[in-house]
């Protein structure tokens, strides 16, 4: 009996399918049979794809083809349905064949964002978030994926730190909110946490590549992106959360933004395998005008006249002379660049799946640089019961790159530009060239610094999570989730030994770093989602443990029998010294949100976190921070009384939020006091390196947003509207005691001042997005985007108004101030003199106010014609420090982002623009060309044109020969506007019809060419004007010394989808 | 329905033990200390932990000073060295300004001192354990006591009126003091330097130099005798300069008692600590930047062909062309002062093209970049070589000591210090003094002196050590002036000089602190001592 039950069973399992396919064809026979074929916007075909007849469960899925077949009655409408894509209904009407184009979610308001330990749809949002999809990005060849937010998102700032592959970019989410801890975002990817600074401020604070991280060391720009190791193509979506209502649930490491990356994962409908390759050329658009050895014998001959200097021979009759060596020729390549990137995606069984992997190389502009990135991921997840869900992400990175200082007196750029022409690259004997003995000139021949020294990074990424969630009961979830994150670096630094006459290094020199860091993140979620009649609830609660550990070796050594081979047991024994660093960090938190909506009308948002951070006093309540925020909606466009107008307004909705997140980005331990070891030849000893600050606590920023979002014309046009003020108070800041306190830097043996929480600084803005979107019927569609992005940044208090003085090495090696922060001003603004032009009759110089206490003669020391004439700000009848006022605002007014893309037919045509309008440059690669200071060194071909009684209708002034004069103080002269307009990108693609395609079993086929930093507007006479902070350092902004320039680079590509 | 409950009460027990158990434990998992560094608290335990807390005071808080300020100002300045190198040569033409990257360093290495130094005398004996003997600890406070009055007696001649902090967290709060008058400074100096005498051991200094390092009561009190010179409190100058000299502590190298030695054997690597050292900085490469002298470098030859570096820069000081003449051809620290062309140096190892070998000092035209025609051997031991010069660090600084006193200058206090600012004097204690160095130098003994002879002889003695900028500044200013604008201060090509004013024997404040504290400004105040 039992048994025929069972077989009975089976037999209904097995047939009924059969079963069913006979009723269809029994009805077929009165019914109409529709056919077509299924596809994206791009033309590539969709299986998979619900094929239903509404109103009915009747349906069919579309084949691997994206073909379906269906047989319906008369007057149905189809109802073409499938992940990721916007629902289309159609009436048969009298068609026997209906083709689709299903176009993806991202421009509809239904579509789902990634909030803090959560998802919201996106009509829901409270607070203020904004998306990118893979999409919007796909065509910017950038190495990392924080370059490619540049001009993509209303509120955040993203510039380039330097042109070197790999190199770190600022990111700054509505302003400039901490001075002294970092101002990038938090970055969670796939749920690890990432900290976007490159500095690691909070961690080691030292450079995986380089000694320092300061302005007057020599390791120049040298902070590395961590997020370089994030292959972009993998991405899928990026969530930008904007305002403290959105990102106090991530507490203490909320306060400059968070921005959340989720990776691709396998969709419904068989496995995809995707190709794309591309091959570069980039190449530096824009060379500085240098002396030709004509130019500088002529300027050498004039200079020695005028310091007292014996003109050398061999310049007597210049035009007899070459053009001489041009360094930037020389220093220069035209780089090749090659990308390839394998994924395989799909859905099996409950089982999804991406895997990937990647390769990038790419050479630098500048001779001998290049990066080499290996990337690979595999996302996974399945059902293992109806009731669990488990999964893994892991993505592995691995690059090797050669590079070299920039920004930086000993950098290589520096070095370019300030060597004399007269010099050779090589001898005649191949060998490389020096300047001439006797010169004692500091720059080295650039080309053999590029080419023989090894400068080289190593780095090997892992990082990924694996997670378990369960449905406990209906709308009760449990959530968790171990994520992991770790890097193994090594940095090796050698300096052959070399003889090239005036300049030798006896000993090769190596200096080797082993780094490594890992955190491991542990996160519970309890989540809870239950309606009530129109009340719908979403209930959080959540615990989570952060866990850092650093550690590092620094071992030098020299005295090498070979170049060729340098490890560091073939060094002289004698010379090798090793030191090391280790520490860790930890936060543990606490954190609960509700979300309410009533009746899709009203929305609201509260959070609260409490962090306990190991960076404050454990023997007090300091750790402890709480982090409320709350947010609230009104869905304007809901209520009845609006829908008479919704055909010409509609989506409108009200958003105010307010919220609380903190900062703890100090180094370790700065509540007590530490002992550094310092030696000397009695042995090691110890001295105190820090002045300890037992009370030191929480930085605190609290965030008002005002938000407005709507749509017009048929939701083709979509606006959104946010008004921030956020301030911060009581930052952590190291308080900038006079030296006669500290006695300078503890590397020196003096005493770090303390941190406090000092001052409070506010930032007001907007952040506009406008899109616009043809509605993709018709062989035309186009859409574009506008993102405008403002901030008005305010120092409002500090303790002692104590100003906060920046210094940088210019060339030389002699670091000046170029900023101040003051009470009532920017953060981080160009601090110096104002200048009324050159004195140019001793009439005005004998009246002018006395130019630091210099009397007015022709000797060292006095002031004469031609001298820069500078302004007596506090009216005290002389000029001397308390003259510098501010110069410059390295802040722009604004700055914006507009994407445009069209398609026809097969091509699509994507073009989009960036810039900053009204934010000012330091240019002190200027400040080296010009200063005619020096002899045996090169200088921009302005130079030239120095005051001499004859030439005074010049801003250049008289030559004095000591690089400490005070024509070359720091002013107004090397202020320059640093606004620009960039068209960022051109791509245009071509996709292959169909038709031509699918015989080979190829999806998809798409060709494309594309130019980066195509063309920029401006007026600045730099290389580049997008200067971004060196080392992610918001008080050294906007500051030109010898940055590596941002290349132009065209590219050839191939998208192939099987 | 039985199972799946169970399994929800299952799960949720887990999420409940997952989350009370994770968060419990949270005291401990956020307590982070140090991982590689020690803590101030829990430090000072032993004798020996306690010797050690001064060692870095000898070299790296003086680095940033001694590396190019100190020759900057006190040896350009006074016209014995000429450069033409821009970061160093201000003071040449007298326009240093308070931008002067060197100014600023300089400035901060004293400050440094200073406030290392308070921390060992406000704290040290707070935190010391039990099994720290008394006298270790208050030879340990005395070092500091002495270092502390080091450091005021340059930033009172370097800069006037500085302020006075005897402890750095009496000013946490309102960091932006007022300078403090001349003579205060001077007031504090004497009584560290009188709170070190007290407390440091006393010394005799043997053959045995790993033992000499450290300074003692009697460095306290010689560096107190010069002290009381620049007061003009002659008699006490003499009073404590013959307790030192009395005391037998400190021998002329090369003198009668150590006839093997010579005046060019005290700037040897393997002499540091010699027995006629006060205090010397002990440098230690340590592969740090910052932690070893550059005087190697920065002193001797490099042109391209021949150096006397590690470094291939090198020879950005030179003799001016005024010092040339000072010493007679007989004067035995003519040749192991200044390099002249010609003159052969075994004992220092050169490169000379693409070989090595002894020194040959070549014509005056190819004598570096500095065009000054010879240049400065004090100090200059040459390539690396072995136990001679010791090792050299990856910036080709070395470890060889650098004087702030040494017994022979003690010698010329004293013999000033009888004279009393008066015209002559034939003192036979003051002669003995004089004639002790003169003799060792190879030259004849005076039979009368005055201070005209005293004064030349520091010059002769201790140039290129740091010290006649701060003679020319404790002269009459009139006298002072006449002889620095009577010096030839270009190379050797082009004749130049250059007149002081008052003013430039003050150094102006570094522009940094001037903007951090506007008060550096305002006329100093009296400070009031405890």
């Amino acid at each position: 009996m039992r048994d025929l039950l069972l077989g009975l069973t089976q037999i209904k399992k097995v047939h009924w399918n059969a079963f069913l396919l006979l009723l269809l064809s029994y009805s077929a026979m009165a019914q109409t049979t529709i056919s077509g074929v299924v596809s994206d916007p791009k033309g590539t075909t969709l299986p998979g794809v619900n094929v239903t007849i509404k109103g009915t469960k009747n349906g069919v899925v579309t084949d691997i083809n994206g073909k379906y077949q269906i047989v319906v009655p008369p007057k149905s409408v189809l109802v073409y349905s499938f992940i990721g894509y916007t629902t289309q209904e159609i009436a048969i009407s009298n068609k026997t064949e209906i083709n689709v184009t299903l176009s993806d979610q991202s421009s509809k308001l239904d579509e789902v964002v990634i909030i803090g330990y959560g998802t919201q749809l996106k009509k829901d949002l409270n607070g203020s978030v904004s998306s990118i999809k893979a999409k919007d990005i796909e065509n910017l060849r950038q190495v990392s994926v924080d370059q490619m937010l540049q001009g993509k998102v209303a509120g955040v700032s993203v510039t380039n730190g330097s042109g070197q592959p790999g190199a770190a970019a600022s990111v700054r989410v509505r302003g400039v909110t901490s001075i002294n801890g970092t101002n990038e975002p938090l970055y969670i990817i796939d749920g690890v946490p990432v900290s976007g600074d490159a500095t690691g401020i909070a961690t080691s604070g030292r450079p995986i590549a380089g000694n320092d991280f300061s302005s007057n060391g020599n390791s120049g720009n040298n902070a590395t992106s961590p997020l370089s190791m994030i292959n972009p193509a993998d991405i899928l979506t990026i969530d930008v959360l904007k305002d403290a209502s959105a990102t106090a649930i991530y507490g203490s490491r909320g306060a400059n933004g968070v921005i959340i990356i989720t990776t691709k994962s396998g969709n419904k409908g068989g496995g995809k395998i995707h190709y794309e390759g591309s091959t570069s050329i980039s190449n530096i658009y824009k060379k500085l005008d240098v002396l030709n050895l004509q130019q500088y014998a002529v300027h050498q001959n004039a200079l020695a006249g005028i310091f007292g200097i014996t003109p050398r021979p061999e310049f007597s009759q210049p035009q007899l002379l070459g053009p001489g060596t041009n360094w930037q020729d020389e220093i220069y390549q035209t780089a090749i660049i090659n990308s390839h990137q394998l994924s395989f995606a799909g859905s099996k069984d409950n089982t999804n799946y991406y895997m990937s992997l990647g390769f990038l190389d790419q050479q630098g502009n500048i001779i001998g640089t290049e990066y080499k990135r290996y990337t690979t991921r595999v996302n996974l997840d399945t059902k293992v019961k109806d009731w669990l869900k488990v999964g893994v992400n892991v993505n592995g990175g691995v690059s090797n790159e050669k590079f070299t200082i920039n920004q930086s007196y000993g950098g290589l750029i520096t070095n370019t530009l300030l060597q004399a022409p007269d010099m050779p690259v090589r001898n005649l004997d191949g060998s490389f060239a020096s300047p001439p003995s006797g010169q004692n000139v500091n720059y080295f021949n650039p080309v053999a610094e590029a080419l023989t020294k090894d400068n080289s990074l190593i780095r090997k990424n892992f990082l990924g999570n694996v997670f378990a969630e369960a449905s406990i009961i209906k709308g009760l979830k449990y959530r968790v989730e171990l994520a992991a994150n770790t890097e193994f670096s090594e940095n090796t630094d050698f300096t052959p030994a070399f003889d090239r006459g005036s300049q030798f290094n006896l000993t090769a020199d190596l200096i080797e770093r082993r780094q490594n860091w890992y955190s491991t993140n542990l996160k519970n979620l309890l989540t809870y989602d239950f309606n009530i009649k129109k009340h719908k609830f979403t209930l959080l609660a959540g615990q989570e443990a952060l866990d850092s550990h650093w550690e590092g070796i620094i071992a030098t050594a020299s005295g090498f029998q070979t170049n060729d081979i340098y490890t560091l047991n073939l060094s002289d024994v004698n010379t090798r010294t090793v030191t090391g660093y280790k520490g860790s960090q930890s936060l543990a938190s606490l954190f609960g949100r509700m979300i309410y909506d009533f009746d899709n009308r009203y929305g609201l948002s509260a959070s609260i976190r409490q962090d306990v951070s190991s960076k404050f006093d454990p023997a007090s309540e300091n750790q402890k921070g709480y982090f409320p925020a709350v947010a609230f909606s009104w869905k304007l466009s809901n209520e009845s009384f609006m829908s008479d107008v919704k055909k010409y307004i509609d989506n409108v909705k009200f958003r105010i939020g307010y919220g609380e997140t903190g900062n703890q980005q100090i180094p370790n331990n700065r509540y007590s006091a530490l002992l550094g070891q310092q030696n000397s030849g009695l042995g090691a000893g110890f001295l105190p390196s820090n002045f300890p600050n037992p009370d030191l606590t929480w930085e605190s920023m609290q965030q008002t947003d005002l938000g407005l979002d709507f749509t017009l014309f048929d939701a083709r046009l979509s606006v959104n509207l946010d008004y921030y003020i956020k301030k911060s108070k009581g930052f952590l800041y190291q308080i900038p005691w006079p030296d006669y306190l500290t006695g300078g830097p503890s590397q020196y043996g003096g005493i770090d001042a303390p941190y406090s929480n000092i001052g409070e600084v506010q930032n007001t803005g907007y952040d506009v997005t406008v899109n616009y979107a043809t509605k993709s019927e018709g062989s035309f569609s186009w859409n574009s985007s506008l993102v405008v992005s403002h901030y008005k940044n305010e120092v409002l208090s500090l303790v002692d108004g104590l100003p906060l003085t920046t210094q940088v090495n210019t060339n030389g090696f002699q670091p000046v101030v170029v900023t101040n922060t003051l009470v009532g001003q920017p953060i981080g603004m160009f601090y110096g003199y104002v200048t009324d032009g050159l004195f140019n009759d001793l009439a005005t110089l004998n009246s002018a106010p006395i130019q630091f206490g210099q009397s007015v003669g022709t000797a060292p020391g006095q002031t004469y014609l031609g001298d820069v004439r500078y302004v007596d700000i506090n009216g005290d009848g002389i000029i001397d420090p308390k003259d510098k006022t501010i110069i410059g605002n390295p802040h722009p007014d604004f700055t914006f982002g507009f994407t445009n893309n069209f398609k026809y037919k097969n091509f699509d045509l994507s073009i989009f623009l960036q810039g900053s309008v009204g934010n000012d440059i330091m240019n002190l690669t200027r400040r080296n060309g010009i200063s005619n200071s020096l002899l045996f060194q090169n200088q921009l071909t302005d130079a030239l044109n120095f005051w001499t009684p004859t030439n005074t209708n010049t801003d250049i002034p008289r030559p004095i020969g000591s690089t400490s004069n005070y024509n070359l103080e720091i002013s107004d002269r090397y202020v320059e506007d640093g606004s620009y307009v960039r068209i960022q990108n051109v791509t245009l693609g071509y996709t292959l019809p169909q038709k031509l395609i699918s015989r080979f079993k190829i999806k998809n086929i798409k060709v494309f060419g594309s130019a980066q930093n195509l063309f920029t507007f401006t007026k600045y006479s730099g290389y580049d004007p997008e200067i971004g902070s060196f080392n992610q350092n918001v008080l050294l902004s906007g500051i030109d010394n010898g940055r590596y320039p941002s290349p132009r680079i065209y590219s050839l590509g191939l998208n192939l989808e099987f | 329905m039985k199972t799946q409950q169970f399994f929800t009460n299952l799960k949720m027990f887990c999420v409940v033990i997952l989350l009370g158990s994770l968060y419990s434990c949270s005291e401990d998992f956020t307590n982070r200390p140090p991982e590689d560094a020690i803590s101030l608290d829990s430090y000072y335990s032993s004798n020996a932990q306690v010797e050690s807390a001064t060692n870095g005071m000898y070299s790296r808080t003086w680095f940033q000073f001694h590396n190019k300020f100190f020759f900057a100002i006190a040896e350009v300045g006074s016209g014995n060295m000429y450069t033409n190198s821009g970061d160093v040569n201000a003071m040449r033409n007298f326009s240093i300004t308070g931008s002067d990257p060197e100014l600023n360093v300089g400035w901060q290495s004293l400050w440094a001192n200073i406030a290392q130094a308070n921390a060992i005398i406000n704290f040290l004996e707070d935190r010391v354990g039990p099994n720290v003997s008394p006298e270790v600890l208050q030879n340990t406070i005395g070092e500091a006591y002495f270092m502390r009055a080091t450091a005021y007696f340059y930033l009172v001649r370097l800069w006037g009126a500085v302020p006075i902090i005897e402890n750095n967290l009496d000013y946490a709060s309102s960091p932006l003091i007022n300078t403090n008058r001349v003579e205060d400074v001077y007031e504090l100096i004497r009584r560290d330097y009188i709170q070190a005498s007290q407390r440091l051991y006393e010394k005799v200094r043997g053959s045995n130099y790993t033992v000499n390092g450290r300074v003692s009561k009697g460095s306290a009190k010689a560096m107190l005798a010069k002290v009381y010179l620049y007061l003009k409190d002659y008699n006490n100058a003499r009073i404590l300069a013959e307790e030192v000299i009395n005391s037998g502590e400190f021998k002329l190298y090369g003198g009668p008692t150590l006839p093997g030695k010579s005046f060019g054997d005290l700037f040897k690597f393997p002499n540091n600590n010699n027995e006629e050292s006060i205090f010397a900085l002990q440098w230690k490469g340590d592969g740090n930047y910052g932690s070893a002298s550059n005087c190697n470098t920065q002193f001797g030859i490099s042109n391209g062909t021949i150096s006397t570096s590690n470094a291939s820069y090198g020879g950005v000081f030179a003799p001016s062309q005024d010092i040339m003449n000072l010493y007679s051809t007989n004067d035995l620290r003519r040749r192991e002062t200044i390099m002249f062309p010609g003159t052969s140096y075994p004992e220092i190892r050169a490169k000379n093209g693409s070989g090595f070998g002894p020194l040959v000092v070549p014509p005056a035209d190819q004598i570096g970049g500095q065009g000054a025609g010879s240049a400065i051997k004090k100090y200059c031991i040459g390539i690396e070589n072995g136990t001679e010069t010791g090792p050299v660090d990856p910036w080709a600084m070395m470890n060889n000591n650098t004087y702030i006193m040494r017994y022979a200058e003690l010698l010329l206090i004293h013999a000033e210090a009888i004279l009393a600012g008066g015209g002559t004097s034939s003192s036979a204690v003051g002669l003995a003094s004089l004639n002790a160095v003169r003799n060792r130098a190879g030259l004849s003994s005076l039979s009368t002196y005055t201070f005209e002879d005293v004064f030349t002889e520091r010059r002769k003695e201790l140039a290129f050590e740091g010290d006649y900028w701060f003679d020319l500044g404790r002269i009459p200013r009139a006298q002072a002036i006449a002889i620095m604008s009577a010096q030839n201060r270009g190379d050797r090509f082009n004749a130049q000089f250059f007149t002081p004013t008052d003013s430039d024997f003050i150094l102006p404040y570094p522009t940094n602190e001037v903007a951090k504290n506007p008060k550096l400004l305002d006329p100093p105040v009296p400070y009031v001592f405890n």
